[in-house]
């Protein structure tokens, strides 16, 4: 499929979801009155479930699902890993653990910024610490591993602190730090978000053509004049940036940035460059969906969309892990 | 059985002891309580002396209408181990809390007297009488529970345009509906619990835009727990709730004066009706 057809589908496929996002809800608007109220106003009630509950909720998940899709698509590159994603491999984790550090202890005050500070202070680390062993062990099982006990890790000890805070309602939000959500979120968090994500975004772009020439490995790369110390930094970055972003405010949600790669991969030339922006896309389209289904599958109930995305993503993982046996070894 | 009268004795050697020790006269039997709710009517029944510790949530701001008299006591964390070192005579403790507790001190034989979660205003006094024979002071609990019968019986309907509709919204996004106390309390006040209204029982997670959509003239917020945040407060300062210009938002003097049921009850029903005027107009009643 060329490009710009594959980019123009993923496009509209999120845009259609981004809309029917915005028309589901406990309170029941038909479809013409809640587009009306978004964009015009009118119906005080309306407007204020539109612009100030829903449409935060359908916003966080294009940018969020666009930012995993992206990071996942970039680690992937970076570390010629096929299972390579922020969720497996403790980054989501390590973000949630580092928010929490900064939330709940009260070091920040109650000041949300505190949260996205943590989550992108949580994530460089443990990307720096996968690059580390990714450096002195090529191999691709090892670093799934590492980055598996990494994540054990970081979720125990989110759920030591959130344990020993004496908020009563500490406790229960353990598992919005291990499978996020997007319930109640608003348009704070939105602003909170876009600038870091935006930045990230353009760093994994800027590394974008490092990360073609490291197809061909590393000394193939060096060969060609490929400035890799300076690709590693960017995606730490912009992994970091986009991963701590949507973490601080969503919790960890897994498996997007595993998914989408691998779904779009076949319809590109298979090169990171070109894989990016398709990732992106399919990130958001995916997250929506994933968001539209916890919120519809049990009536009256809501799931968090962490557990939607691990349903779907922990077979397809499966799946590849033993795909991928078949073909390396 | 033989163990349960040898510890009797013991009890009542100790309660010797400390006749002898302090000279003043000590009735009835020595109680530590370990739940929350029968914290607070042992600690407003008891003699001095008579209790032995309350649980460390009587202390809690949030939870307990009587935290400051709790500093006088000592407090246990509702362990097995404290009651054996702390030997009373009677374990009063909640049906809701601490099951694997309770069942042990049974069997090592301990007297174990549980009172169920207050589910409404109408069981106060009730409880009250029963907290009252346990210890020993029923003239103390007979006086308290008949006055707040009758501080029941005296509320009036309120005199509004209409029944004012309310909605307790707490941390996390959860309403009160049906069967918890604060319902009870809301509609012992004369006002229409909203949650109920829409079928929702017990603490219930409430969707805000259902909130939105209809809003209830009054929503009364909890306050955020000081000093330890959580994301569970978040849901308090929602612009949302900023927006709805209709409804007056507002705790109470005493935050906990709902989540357990006592004589401090009827200081909560009070207050909701006083905030009536506010909310709708409303001919001011005689006698309130």
């Amino acid at each position: 499929m060329n490009r710009p057809r594959l980019i123009t589908m993923l496009a509209v496929l999120g845009i259609a979801v981004f809309v029917l996002s915005l028309l589901i809800g406990p309170a029941r608007i038909g479809p013409v009155t809640s587009i009306e109220a978004l964009i015009a106003g009118g119906n005080e009630a309306a407007m204020i479930i539109m612009r100030e509950i829903r449409l935060p909720r359908a916003l966080l998940a294009v940018l969020i699902g666009f930012s995993l899709g992206v990071a996942g698509a970039a680690l992937q590159g970076l570390l010629r890993n096929p299972l390579a994603e922020p969720g497996i491999i403790g980054i989501s984790a390590s973000a949630s653990l580092g928010a929490v550090l900064l939330f709940y202890t009260g070091l920040a005050g109650a000041s949300l910024l505190a949260l996205p500070a943590g989550a992108l202070t949580g994530a460089a680390l443990c990307v720096l610490v996968l690059l580390v062993i990714s450096a002195a062990q090529a191999s691709t099982i090892t670093l799934i591993l590492a980055g598996v006990a990494l994540a054990s890790l970081a979720g125990a000890l989110t759920s030591l602190v959130l344990n020993l805070s004496p908020n009563p309602y500490a406790s229960y939000e353990i598992i919005f730090w291990l499978l996020g959500s997007l319930k109640d979120r608003t348009m704070d968090h939105v602003w909170l978000v876009i600038p870091l994500m935006v930045v990230g975004w353009a760093a994994l772009w800027a590394s974008s053509r490092t990360l073609d020439a490291l197809s061909l490995g590393e000394e193939g790369a060096s060969g060609l004049g490929a400035n890799i110390p300076r690709a590693r930094v960017l995606v730490v970055c912009g992994v970091a940036l986009c991963v701590g972003a949507a973490t601080a405010v969503s919790g960890a949600i897994g498996f997007i940035g595993l998914i989408v790669p691998h779904l779009v991969r076949p319809l590109t030339n298979r090169l990171p460059s070109q894989l990016l922006l398709p990732a992106g896309l399919g990130g958001a389209a995916l997250l929506t969906i994933a968001d539209i289904v916890a919120r519809t599958i049990i009536p009256d109930r809501e799931l968090n969309v962490g557990v939607v995305t691990a349903l779907i993503g922990a077979p397809f993982f499966l799946w590849l892990v033993i795909r991928s046996r078949r073909e390396l070894f | 059985m033989k163990q349960f009268g040898k510890r009797i004795w013991t009890g009542a050697l100790a309660a010797a002891g400390l006749l002898v020790s302090t000279g003043s006269v000590l009735s009835g039997p020595s109680v530590a309580s370990l739940n929350v709710c029968t914290d607070q009517l042992a600690m407003l029944l008891a003699e001095p002396g008579q209790l032995k510790s309350v649980s460390n949530l009587a202390r809690d701001p949030t939870l307990s209408s009587l935290h400051e008299k709790a500093l006088q006591y000592p407090v246990n964390k509702g362990l097995a181990e404290e009651v054996l070192v702390a030997k009373p005579d009677l374990v009063v403790t909640g049906t809701f809390s601490l099951h694997n507790t309770t069942g042990l001190l049974s069997r090592l034989g301990f007297a174990v007297e549980e009172f169920a979660y207050a589910q409404s205003v109408e069981t106060i006094p009730a409880d009250i009488r029963r907290m009252g024979r346990l210890l020993e002071q029923p003239a103390r609990a007979g006086a308290m529970a008949s006055r707040f019968e009758h501080d029941l019986a005296e509320l009036e309907p309120l005199a509004c345009s209409r029944k004012p509709v309310a909605l307790f919204y707490g941390a996390r996004g959860v309403a009160l509906g049906k069967g918890t106390l604060a319902h009870s309390a809301m509609q012992a006040a004369g006002f229409t619990n909203m949650a109920a209204e829409r079928g929702y029982e017990g603490v219930a997670a409430f969707p805000l835009e259902l909130l939105v959509q209809d809003p209830p003239d009054l929503i009364i917020l909890p306050r955020p727990t000081p000093g330890a945040p959580a994301l569970a407060d978040e849901i308090l300062s929602h612009p949302v709730l900023k927006k709805l210009k209709a409804t007056v938002t507002g705790s109470f003097s005493r935050p906990a004066s709902l989540s357990c049921g006592g004589p401090f009850t009827m200081q909560a029903i009070h207050e909701l009706r006083d905030l009536a005027p506010s909310l709708l107009p409303c001919r001011k009643a005689s006698g309130s």
